[in-house]
């Protein structure tokens, strides 16, 4: 009578006794529009790697769904010196292993960061300007940079740290050089993805990392801070569109991210099931080919460059119906853009500020008209068809506007890898692309896009378009040097102006990011269209 | 008077297979030309030559049945397999002038009418989507119209290209025979042991987009079937007596060859390349379909249907169904008509 496997059985009828609800609100099933390539946090700087990474490895700083900054492994910081930031860490953090958090971990990862082997795109991104590390006690770090370096916490939201005591490593002996800090026993990335060594000090445990398959979290018992409200997180890689709603109505996840926009209204009006949206901070813009003369894919301008004419900049974007292209292609899922950051970031404009252009097509004609071409001429537009949301149609829609004042347009459309290395290649006119600020204000998308190029410094790092704008840069670098916050608000809002309305860009809308579930979880929108596990929450 | 008129009516009305046969030629040089004039860009949109076109396929498609009409026409269906290619043929042809919008010209598309359900008018009341829109406002019902109309002429050019390089590649190594039949062969083998499809996607990844580019790969990916073909028919007919007495007679190779050889090669080329056409029309709609195929600005059937592909759950059917049902139609009419076409012009059955 007392045998286990009698036990056994008893607590098991008695498990299925008790309503399936409970245990059922315990398993989150996530379905997941795009997967990680690896759990390790330092391997590869994209946006589903950065997305897993926040469920086992924690940051110094957090961000909000605003993509403000708030604590998290450092309790505050602040500037100590022009060129020094000081950071207090939370006590009483342990890793998974059971080794405390110090701030020798925080030296130990950034030792780490430069040397990941094969890494697709480093995170020295956001390290690189760290010159010296002090530890001055262990829950106190220091960090310095050559120059003023006003986004240093934000660039310490980016990372997560590992533990250096889980590697056999004493923290206290690291000499920390920006030049490498010698051979730490790094773990390969591997070892992070059999879960070795995935010891972090995040809300979850990384049971199982099967690419293709899936994904599977346990709730972290020791995490420092509110408990997951899940005891065991699945997430299942469904890439396409179709079946992830599907496996949604059936019943076979709880969230999905990326619902497609035709079925919005369709789960809106689902009352078991609920969709949430939030502005992200993904512009999608066309730029335009500054440099080349001819540019390659205009046709009808005996070999001149109209795009170097702020005049034609001005009746290419105002020939954009934007308002329509929101409410006919993305299905009201997005918001027109009068810059490159939504309204509510840091360094954008108030609401109303800096407003989208207005579609006028009778005088984006009679601007070309003014420039000399009054019967338009020919160009092409480059774009992805498997990036964006909606992305190729969006570029069709804006060649009917643009074929409407005369401008002949034609498409180029390609598979994202294809058409981003075209793009590098300086191989179209004029191209539709967006761009997420990662560190969630104005300098992000100014510096890769419009700043004026310069491969030294990672200057204007995306602009194909070749936009060179000395006084802007000069701005823009101030605002770069400026450690105070509203100071250097208001820069970059200057710098954001001065490229607005010198027409350096046509921004088209920010993407809104909508998550559809069942109505029994709750989520919040984040500005980043990250899906946080952790963040999800049983509905009241 | 009678007596002098006598010998001239009895010599028109002495052949009358001879008066078929002027006909059949004029016909297909008729229509050689006129598709080379559509493709080459002079004369694209001219009336006249699509007329030209469109008698010249009827008149060689009568002369080819010429004698045998009664036989194809036995069967009811070949009477709605023909009725249905002819009139989609037509429509094709005529797109221009039938359809309501020129889906490729993007001023005459409003995105403010994408998504428009069947039976809807425009934004600005001057016309009805009878069969809805795309996201883009392209109204369906002309969209099909020309991409019936690429689908189509894309499949008939590769197909006729194919068959030319199938046919001088077959003959060539049924007449050479020893070690040059058996590497072109071997070559055949190679090729037909990938999967269309996927070949083709290699080529469209390789090429890009362009109809030049679909009509090059899907050659490429058709040619063997025909050399196979033409190769085992020939293999065959040399053997015959009428290829000994040519020899006999000393005529030289070529003419035996395109004189005598080719001519008996073709019954089994024609009933393949109708059964290929219909193939080269899916192969094309499919590349399209996964967005390698044609410019997205210039839709066949097949990105017609993948365009509306994304609505098919949301209940906006008719973005992808008008175009489906289009397909449906031209490849099954297709099929059907080549069907009744080796039911009737295979010799072997007749026995």
């Amino acid at each position: 009578m007392s045998s286990p496997v009698f036990r056994g059985l008893a607590v098991a009828a008695l498990a299925a006794a008790i309503p399936a609800l409970p245990l059922a609100a315990q398993e989150l099933r996530i379905g997941f529009a795009s997967e990680p390539s690896s759990a390790d946090p330092h391997f590869h700087n994209v946006g589903p790697n950065n997305q897993m990474r926040r469920n086992l490895f924690e940051s110094l700083v957090g961000t909000d769904e605003a993509q403000q900054l708030l604590p998290l492994l450092a309790t505050s910081w602040e500037p100590i010196s022009d060129t020094a930031w000081q950071f207090n860490l939370r006590q009483d953090v342990t890793f998974s292993d059971g080794s405390p958090f110090d701030a020798h971990d925080v030296v130990y990862t950034v030792c780490r960061i430069p040397g990941v082997p094969d890494s697709p795109s480093l995170f020295t991104t956001y390290t690189g300007g760290i010159v010296d590390m002090e530890v001055p006690d262990p829950h106190t770090l220091i960090v310095h940079s050559a120059e003023p370096y006003p986004l240093m916490p934000t660039e310490f939201s980016t990372f997560g740290i590992i533990s250096a005591r889980a590697n056999g490593v004493d923290g206290a002996a690291i000499e920390f050089s920006p030049d490498g800090c010698g051979d730490l026993n790094y773990p390969g990335t591997q070892a992070f993805n059999d879960g070795s060594a995935a010891i972090g000090t995040g809300p979850f445990l990384m049971e199982s990392f099967r690419r293709g398959e899936g994904i599977t979290l346990v709730r972290n018992p020791d995490y420092w801070g509110e408990p997951a409200a899940w005891e065991r997180v699945t997430m299942l890689p469904l890439t396409s569109a179709g079946p992830r709603v599907a496996a949604l109505i059936a019943g076979d996840v709880d969230l999905i991210e990326n619902p497609p926009l035709q079925d919005l209204e369709r789960l809106r009006s689902d009352d078991s099931l609920r969709v949430v949206q939030g502005i992200s901070n993904r512009v999608i813009y066309i730029h335009l080919d500054h440099e080349q003369v001819p540019s390659p894919m205009i046709t009808g301008t005996d070999g001149v460059n109209p795009l170097q004419d702020i005049r034609v900049r001005e009746a290419l974007s105002i020939a954009v119906n934007r308002d329509a292209i929101v409410e006919r292609i993305m299905g009201g899922v997005a918001v027109s853009a009068g810059e490159l950051l939504p309204p509510g970031m840091f360094g954008a404009h108030e609401e109303g500020d800096l407003p989208p252009q207005a579609f006028d097509a009778e005088r984006a004609q009679a601007l070309l008209a003014e420039a000399g071409y009054p019967n338009g001429f020919g160009i092409t537009l480059g774009t992805p068809n498997d990036r964006y949301i909606n992305d190729a149609q969006v570029s069709q829609a804006v060649a009917q506007m643009w074929s409407r004042i005369g401008v002949t347009t034609e498409i180029d459309a390609s598979t994202a890898s294809t058409f981003f290395s075209r793009r590098n290649a300086q191989e179209f006119s004029a191209y539709l692309a967006g761009w997420g600020a990662g560190t969630g204000e104005m300098s992000s998308p100014l510096r890769a896009l419009l700043a004026t190029r310069n491969p030294d410094t990672g200057m204007g790092g995306t602009n194909a378009g070749r936009y060179a704008n000395p006084e802007m840069d000069a701005i823009l670098m101030e605002a770069l040097r400026t450690v105070d916050d509203a100071a250097r608000e208001q820069l970059l809002r200057d710098a954001s102006r001065m490229a607005m309305e010198d027409f350096a860009i046509i921004p088209l809308h920010y993407e809104v990011s909508p998550w559809a579930m069942v109505a029994t979880v709750d989520y919040t929108p984040r500005a980043d269209q990250y899906t946080l596990p952790y963040d999800v929450r049983p509905a009241q | 008077m009678s007596v002098t008129d006598q010998p001239v009516a009895t010599a028109i009305a002495v052949d009358p297979g001879k008066r078929w046969r002027i006909a059949r030629t004029v016909a297909g040089v008729a229509v050689l030309g006129a598709l080379a004039l559509l493709f080459s860009g002079f004369g694209v949109a001219s009336f006249a030559v699509r007329v030209v076109l469109l008698v010249g396929l009827v008149v060689l498609a009568a002369g080819l049945l010429q004698g045998r009409m009664h036989k194809f026409f036995s069967s009811p269906s070949a009477y709605v397999a023909t009725a249905c290619l002819l009139l989609l043929v037509i429509l094709a042809i005529f797109a221009t002038e039938i359809s309501p919008q020129n889906p490729y010209d993007l001023r005459q598309l409003d995105i403010m009418d994408g998504r428009q359900p069947p039976g809807s008018t425009n934004f600005s009341g001057t016309m009805t989507y009878h069969l809805g829109t795309d996201e883009q406002g392209r109204d369906i019902w002309s969209g099909i119209l020309y991409g019936l109309r690429v689908s189509l002429s894309v499949s008939i050019v590769a197909t006729l290209i194919a068959m030319a390089i199938g046919v001088v590649v077959g003959i060539y190594a049924a007449w050479a025979g020893g070690r040059i039949e058996a590497v072109l062969m071997r070559i055949v083998d190679f090729q037909l042991s990938f999967p269309s499809i996927l070949v083709a996607l290699m080529l469209m990844a390789a090429f890009g987009r362009g109809l030049d580019k679909i009509v090059i790969a899907l050659v490429i990916v058709q040619w063997a079937y025909y050399a196979r073909t033409v190769r085992g028919t020939a293999l065959s007919e040399t053997r015959k007596e009428y290829i000994d007495a040519a020899r006999g007679l000393g005529l030289p190779d070529w003419r035996i060859v395109f004189g005598h050889l080719l001519p008996n090669c073709i019954p089994p080329l024609i009933v393949i390349s109708t059964v290929q056409v219909a193939n080269t029309i899916v192969l094309e709609s499919s590349l399209s379909f996964l967005g390698v195929g044609v410019p997205i600005t210039q839709p066949s059937l097949g990105l017609l249907i993948a365009n509306g592909y994304d609505y098919m759950l949301s209940g906006q059917y008719w973005m992808s169904m008008y175009p489906g049902v289009a397909l449906l139609a031209i490849v099954a009419s297709i099929n059907m008509v080549g069907d009744r076409l080796r039911d009737t012009l295979n010799p072997r059955l007749t026995r």
